[in-house]
């Protein structure tokens, strides 16, 4: 089977998987929106400082709640599933691309599900977001690529709920910060091609780490 | 027992720690902030000295992925536990001289925060190694994670250079004359002492795996030992 037919076919087991359970829809949105709902509680109800402060609590709801997309049941092979697929010969790299793409997705569709809330809660300023259809793919990406290698170091590990966001969390620094001043830089009226370069730059530097571990991340769970 | 060479490198890191301290406590004071610019001979250094010891990690992970032999699981474990504490000093003097000179403790600024999640991603590094008891497993998770975690320190450097912050640019050249001098004495001297951590703690972790393997080799337990039959008197029911 080629390269790429692998890893659609690895996505579709993971998005089916999903489709079955709905996680994400129907556990990790809700739980992100009450969030989102409970954080003026905390900061204050003020009108126009929670449309200023919006679209970064936005970003840090994703991140802190990705985290829980990341490690849902759906991304998680038990040991039958594991020899199947070796047992098929599908390539490593291509098993690790098709994860990736399967968590990038969901953790798309999760933005795409809060967006709305956040704009309907907080009213921000809304000059100029047609460029998210830009930034949310590559925070999207970059997520699903740092979600599919720390979940391949800590697979099969007890501590892997309380480990993997340990590592996710700092290491997402560079997708926060691209995103944040993507945002930023529009309210502005800047450029924010600068921060979607830094974006597809860290996504492009995972997503080789990733291919290269690939084989060796097939060997922590054999 | 030490080794004649390791004996020198620490006879030579004691000199020259002693010399860097001396020469920090006596060169003149800086004539904007008085006394307290003196921390930054602490400060620069162990920042430094964090960067080269990530630097390290990532050094051992590639080499070990390449040739599994665990000597370079061990530098880079031995030298991570060093970047945290390196990292852990130099955020911790930045906050001590950033109370007098910026009014408090900690600001949101670029260098400080990025550093701060350098701290926990090397933490995550080490909660990592300490989660698995497979040495195999071990060294091959932690080598990913190793290379992986490096991301940070490009954007640690660059974040003064990317994004207007009070942090200064580079110390390098900022200061001049003899405070420059002292600098580059006490980079020198923090480096050595890295250099004989390193070593101790390669040294260490050679033992702590000998200790593993002489314990791996031991007789093993038959099944059922695990569960010893209640004692009375210290007599063993049989």
């Amino acid at each position: 089977m080629p390269f790429w037919a692998q890893v659609r076919e690895i996505a579709r087991k993971d998005l089916v998987i999903e489709i079955r359970t709905a996680e994400v829809l129907l556990m990790t949105v809700p739980f992100a929106a009450a969030a989102l709902v409970l954080i003026p509680f905390a900061i204050g109800t003020d009108a126009p400082l929670l449309a200023e402060l919006g679209p970064g609590l936005f970003w840090i709801v994703v991140l802190l709640f990705g985290v829980l997309v990341i490690l849902r049941k759906s991304a998680v092979d038990e040991g039958p599933q594991q020899d199947l697929v070796r047992l098929l010969g599908i390539d490593p790299a291509a098993r690790f691309t098709g994860s990736t793409v399967a968590t990038s997705l969901l953790v798309l569709l999760f933005e795409v599900a809060l967006l709305p809330i956040l704009i309907a809660l907080y009213n921000p300023d809304l000059g100029g977001w047609w460029w998210m259809a830009a930034v949310l793919p590559l925070v999207a990406a970059g997520l699903g690529l740092l979600g599919s290698l720390t979940g391949g170091v800590t697979a099969s590990l007890g501590t892997r709920t309380s480990l993997t966001p340990l590592l996710i969390v700092p290491l997402a620094l560079p997708l926060l910060v691209g995103a944040t001043q993507a945002v930023e830089s529009l309210q502005l009226g800047r450029s924010i091609l600068p921060w979607l370069v830094l974006l597809a730059a860290v996504d492009l530097a995972l997503a080789v780490s990733g291919v290269l571990a690939a084989r060796p991340l097939e060997e922590v769970t054999t | 027992m030490t080794q004649p060479k390791a004996r020198w490198l620490e006879i030579t890191a004691i000199v020259v720690v002693i010399a860097a301290v001396v020469r920090g406590l006596t060169v003149e004071a800086d004539v904007t902030q008085g006394d307290v610019q003196r921390i930054m001979y602490v400060h620069v250094p162990a920042a430094w000295l964090a960067f080269l010891a990530f630097g390290v990690t990532v050094v051992g992970s590639v080499a070990w992925l390449r040739t599994r032999r665990r000597t370079w699981d061990r530098l880079a474990a031995a030298s991570a536990e060093i970047g945290v504490v390196f990292t852990g000093l130099a955020i911790l003097a930045g906050m001590i001289w950033a109370r007098p000179v910026w009014g408090q403790f900690w600001t949101w600024e670029p260098r400080l925060v990025t550093t701060a999640l350098l701290f926990f991603v090397y933490l995550g590094y080490l909660a990592l190694r300490r989660a698995v008891l497979d040495p195999e497993q071990r060294a091959r998770r932690a080598a990913i994670m190793g290379i992986v975690a490096f991301i940070q320190i490009p954007i640690v450097y660059q974040s003064v250079n990317w994004w207007r912050s009070l942090h200064q640019t580079s110390s390098r050249n900022s200061i001049d004359g003899p405070l420059r001098l002292t600098l580059w004495l006490a980079v020198l001297a923090f480096t050595f002492a890295y250099a004989v951590m390193l070593s101790r703690r390669l040294e260490l972790a050679r033992l702590e795996d000998e200790l593993e393997q002489a314990r791996l080799a031991g007789t093993p337990d038959v099944a059922g030992a695990a569960i010893t039959a209640p004692t009375l008197e210290g007599v063993t029911r049989g």
